[in-house]
């Protein structure tokens, strides 16, 4: 049956299972969907798609495969699966929908001079319009503006009033929840709480029933009841965070306090230090975000007393000169002891058992224009500070 | 199926809504709800369950609650008390065996409507210990032997946060719906289902500060439908002036929860 469906699903990153396929076949053989294209969509949904972060790749499949079937009251269920197995029935489809749209002379769309006309226009308009056929505005029959009755071109702002399928599909609204955005701080917290490795072994009071020796105590009592206590697992990962401060990482301020106090609030860490560095690592860190000479300790100092089972995040935009990674003789923020900043963080990567790097604004692949990036991408594993990247970066500090 | 879902007296559900209930109900899957705070996820297993006229079954979901809760638990504590001074029924193991919520619905002589809520609140694994449960609507008391099986599918709702990212095995068997937040139509006929003789002008006022309020980007939480419920509430017993809502923003507290939020609103509206 209609698989172009299920595969152009796939194709949009959607991990549809065979459970589910069959579970919409199973809604719309009880015919579920009230033989409707909308009908069929919220359904085919509500049983596909099981976050709203997927909703937006949802919506792209969904007009790709079903663009051009514009009637609401299609009987969907037989006749559409039947066209559906043919590929060439959505090219069918679209030229079946240009003919009609080209019927009538002021109705016709062609996307290309439907934007010249719009920005012509725009550049023309100088005051609100409603109703009527020409200028932009709510209400009319013009091919621009919000609320009209035309069927194809430019929609300008405004929220969806008709839910039709294609409607909501145009909108895309759910594009917001995108997992590939930049992060909020419950996300942060959720992301970072995957961080966990339970341990008994900690040194904290005994609170928690141990029913196995509650037995053998009590029959060794004589079958007179004596309890016995054991400790509650608790998270043992330790935590050191290194974060960028300053210079170009200050456009991501507010991302950066929102992960700070993620980290802080998740409050499940046997430990978490936080240190920053300005660009680059080099002999010393700094105690605040401010970075004021003085107010740091010794990279040495860390090495020493932090020790290397603390799980390293660094944060930073890797966005610096090449000298300031290569360079021996010093850098103008504080003394570098003698060592380049690469040469610190190889000895950064020597010391702690695992490392990630967090960057808000990380190029993809290999970027030969930002160099320093690209040279810390082969030190450290370094991901996107998205909450795909995070999750990522969790998983890469948990594993072996 | 006969019986079919629509919005009640108490509560306004949208087309979508209705079509995901009505959906899970047909497949007997369970139905997953997602949703801002506040938009009325906890209140729909209430409406469905009158909708339909069956027994509503609530199952408050905690950080520390464990999967075997909702199944039975077996008081071995209790026993061994018991035990030591020989009272009655210590040799009968099925005494100290109590079912849970889960449990209890699929022991129900009718068939209930299972709301379990918040289910991201427990931890990651829960929902996973959950899905045989689910899916076969039986599980089995070792302690006893028994096996207890659903005499009638109960209608399950779940409902989440997004605090914690559900396993994609569990989310393979429920069917999903992520409440929107309500439209300015859908949400006059909510306030209307809660104050049927509000007067039309402090509603409009009202609704008009509500969604710019909703429109400003830098707030860190939105009031959502239960905020301006409770905002019109304080309002109507206060006795406000409805012209003078938008200058003077009485009772904003009741809208706005942070100091921050307050803030944003208190400069934007100056």
């Amino acid at each position: 049956m209609f698989s172009t469906f299920f595969y152009t699903l796939k194709a949009k990153g959607l991990d549809v299972s065979l459970t589910e396929w069959i579970a919409l076949h199973d809604a719309l053989n009880k015919n579920l969907c009230n033989s409707s294209l909308t009908g069929f969509y919220y359904m085919a949904r509500a049983i596909l798609v099981k976050s709203e972060t997927d909703f937006d790749k949802f919506d792209l499949a969904f007009e790709e495969c079903f663009k051009g079937v514009k009637s609401d009251n299609l009987n969907i269920t037989d006749r559409m699966l039947e066209w559906l197995d043919k590929s060439e029935m959505t090219e069918l489809l679209h030229e079946e929908e240009r003919y009609w749209l080209n019927q009538t002379e002021d109705m016709h769309v062609d996307k290309d001079d439907v934007e010249t006309k719009f920005k012509e226009r725009l550049k023309d308009q100088d005051s609100e319009h409603n109703g009527g056929n020409y200028w932009i505005g709510t209400m009319g029959k013009t091919q621009f503006g919000n609320m009209g009755g035309n069927i194809g071109g430019i929609r300008v702002g405004g929220s969806t009033g008709y839910q039709s399928a294609f409607a909501v599909v145009g909108a895309r609204k759910y594009r917001d929840f995108r997992n590939d955005k930049m992060l909020d701080n419950r996300q942060f917290q959720m992301a970072f709480r995957k961080l966990r490795q339970f341990s008994s072994k900690l040194d904290i009071p005994k609170t928690e029933l141990d029913i196995n020796h509650t037995i053998d105590s009590t029959c060794n009592n004589g079958g007179y009841l004596k309890l016995e206590w054991e400790r509650p697992r608790k998270n043992s990962v330790k935590l050191l965070l290194l974060m960028d401060s300053g210079g170009t990482m200050i456009p991501f301020t507010k991302l950066l306090n929102e992960l700070f106090w993620a980290i802080h609030k998740s409050n499940h860490y046997k430990d978490v230090k936080t240190y920053y560095f300005h660009n680059c690592i080099y002999a010393k860190m700094y105690k605040t975000p401010e970075c004021e000479n003085g107010d740091w300790i010794d990279t040495d100092w860390m090495f020493r007393n932090i020790d290397s089972d603390y799980k390293v995040i660094i944060v930073g935009d890797a966005a610096m000169a090449p000298e300031e990674l290569y360079s021996e003789s010093g850098n103008y923020r504080g003394p570098n002891g003698g060592l380049s900043g690469e040469q610190w963080l190889l000895l950064l990567k020597q010391h702690y058992k695992k490392v990630v790097w967090l960057n808000p604004k990380m190029a993809p692949g290999e970027a030969p224009w930002r160099e320093a990036e690209t040279a810390i991408k082969k030190i450290f594993p370094m991901y996107k500070l998205t909450i795909d990247g995070l999750n990522e970066a969790m998983v890469k500090l948990m594993t072996k | 199926m006969t019986t079919n879902f629509t919005s009640t007296g108490e509560y306004i559900a949208s087309e979508e809504l209705m079509a995901s209930v009505n959906i899970a109900v047909a497949l007997e899957k369970p139905l997953l709800i997602k949703g801002e705070p506040g938009t009325g996820k906890t209140m729909l297993a209430k409406a469905v369950a009158d909708a339909l006229g069956k027994e509503l079954i609530v199952w408050n979901i905690k950080s520390t609650t464990k999967a075997q809760e909702g199944l039975y638990t077996y008081d071995t504590i209790q026993r061994l008390y018991d035990g030591q001074f020989g009272n009655e029924g210590v040799d009968d193991i099925a005494h100290y065996i109590k079912l849970g919520k889960l449990g209890e619905a699929f022991d129900s002589d009718k068939q209930v409507v299972l709301l379990i809520d918040e289910i991201d609140k427990a931890d990651l694994e829960f929902p996973n210990d959950l899905l045989w449960e689910l899916d076969k609507m039986e599980f089995y008391i070792y302690e006893t032997k028994k096996t207890i099986k659903a005499k009638h599918r109960p209608i399950v709702i779940i409902t989440s946060n997004a605090e914690k990212e559900l396993p994609d095995a569990f989310l393979r068997r429920c069917i999903f719906h992520y409440i929107d937040f309500p439209s300015k139509e859908l949400m006059e006929e909510i306030v209307k289902t809660h104050f049927p003789k509000i007067e039309e002008n402090l509603l409009e006022n009202a609704m008009n500060v509500f969604y710019e309020i909703r429109s400003y980007s830098q707030l860190r939480k939105k009031p959502a439908t239960s905020e301006l419920i409770d905002w019109l509430n304080a309002m109507m017993i206060g006795g406000v002036d409805p012209s003078k809502i938008k200058a003077e923003l009485p009772f904003v507290g009741v809208l706005i929860k942070k100091d921050e939020d307050l803030d944003v609103v208190r400069r934007r509206v100056d």
